[in-house]
């Protein structure tokens, strides 16, 4: 009797535990689906912002920006964006892999590089490596805000702007679509230059058209700014939306796993048992055979 | 836009890093531009410009009394008018009865003093005061 009865709690904890998975796998879905929706809601501006640029672009002024220069990197900064929850998969191990990888290249280049972290995950997992980390934010759960980030790409500006720093490198996991996030590595600063390419010829058509207040350098000094704040905006969602989908995976596949977990503890269950009460019978009859003797 | 039902309204799309806050067919659309107001209605020559800190005022949106008027606080960002379209892109774009009249007048007196040495410190905190001064007017007007 006593292995049957392990087995069956054994199976009744695998099911608890599928209850809590698939909850989690719920609400991973939720979360995604509104992080998913902000992520689409941020992309007008990204876009009116490119549109801009690109009239700009049209119009000749001269790119020289201290943003866009790119200076050899005597100091690097790197920014990693993990999250503050684990049970994702390889959501978090694969950015920190990613992002030692890269903290290693600048160490063999002997560039002093100044870490920033976002999220407990990666927090730990780097310290555990031994990594010297300057900032910690660990405030940005599925629902980074703007006015959170602005303030982290404000310092990162000035930095660059004063020459604390040469390059900024993101270490995030880019959402392709649903079914492909991948870790990777952003150049923010410098800029990439405004790209000219689509539409040229029609852009330099309505360009003409356009009076700019008060000149074309000054709105692509100032814009400049603006495109790396949404381009970092852009990163931390990225980043979140990515995580409710390696979440939603991991339960997902969690799940799936207990059942069939489950399926087999039964079977082994059941034949325990079938096994227990032949025996038993086995023994009664023993019993009736000696009697009669 | 060449719906005859449109005629004579200009199109206001505001848009924040973090969402499309408003779009709206409206009469006309007053812009703080970084150094004055400027109107746009129907048939406006396309521009694109600056913007400094203050109120967007649209008036007479449509399905509304012709003289209603919305206003949204704005600190900085840029403005492109073109086919009787008016965009707004800017970083924050708060409704201006929402704005927190004890909370502005706090940040004021915070930006101003603050300590400034050397000209680049002093001119950004002319720009926070500026920003601090047209939020502290936005949130007056409506009390």
């Amino acid at each position: 009797m006593a292995k049957a009865r392990a087995l069956d709690r054994r199976r009744k904890s695998v099911k608890n535990i599928r209850k809590i998975t698939r909850t989690m796998e719920l609400i991973a879905t939720a979360r995604f689906k509104k992080a998913m929706d902000r992520s689409v809601a941020a992309r007008d501006y990204t876009r009116q912002l490119a549109k801009i640029l690109e009239n700009i672009g049209g119009v000749g002024a001269d790119a020289a920006h201290p943003l866009l220069e790119s200076r050899p990197t005597k100091k690097a900064a790197v920014l990693v964006l993990t999250g503050n929850r684990g049970l994702c998969g390889g959501y978090n191990s694969n950015i920190v892999r990613q992002s030692v990888a890269l903290l290693g290249q600048w160490r063999s280049e002997q560039v002093p590089a100044r870490v920033s972290v976002s999220g407990k995950r990666g927090i730990s997992a780097l310290r555990f490596r031994g990594v010297d980390i300057a900032e910690r934010y660990s405030q940005f759960e599925d629902k980074p805000e703007f006015a959170a980030v602005a303030p982290i790409g404000q310092a990162y500006l000035d930095a660059y702007t004063s020459g604390a720093i040469d390059r900024l490198d993101v270490v995030y996991t880019k959402f392709h679509s649903i079914a492909k996030q991948e870790a990777v590595t952003e150049t923010l600063l410098p800029l990439a230059p405004p790209q000219a390419g689509g539409g040229a010829v029609k852009g330099k058509l309505a360009s003409d058209e356009y009076d700019f207040y008060p000149s074309a350098e000054s709105i692509l000094e100032e814009i400049l700014p603006a495109s790396f704040l949404s381009r970092l905006f852009k990163c931390f969602l990225d980043a979140a939306v990515s995580e409710q989908v390696a979440r939603m995976v991991a339960m997902k596949a969690a799940t799936e796993n207990a059942g069939g977990l489950i399926k087999s503890l039964s079977r082994q269950y059941n034949r325990a048992r079938q096994s227990q009460i032949t025996g038993e019978i086995m023994e009664i009859l023993g019993g009736v055979e000696a009697l009669k003797k | 836009m060449a719906d005859p039902k449109q005629a004579g309204t200009v199109r206001c799309v505001i848009v924040t890093p973090e969402q499309t806050s408003l779009d709206t067919q409206a009469r006309s659309v007053s812009l703080p531009l970084f150094d004055g107001l400027r109107g746009v209605a129907h048939g406006h020559s396309p521009f694109i410009g600056r913007l400094g800190a203050g109120e967007v005022r649209i008036v007479g949106e449509q399905g509304g009394p012709a003289d209603a008027v919305r206003r949204l606080f704005v600190e900085g960002g840029f403005v492109e008018v073109a086919h009787d379209e008016v965009t707004v892109i800017t970083q924050r774009a708060v409704p201006a009865e929402k704005v927190d009249l004890a909370a502005a007048r706090a940040e004021f007196d915070k930006v101003s003093s603050m300590r400034a040495t050397g000209d680049e410190e002093i001119a950004a905190r002319f720009r926070a005061q500026q920003a601090a001064r047209a939020l502290v007017r936005a949130a007056e007007r409506r009390g």
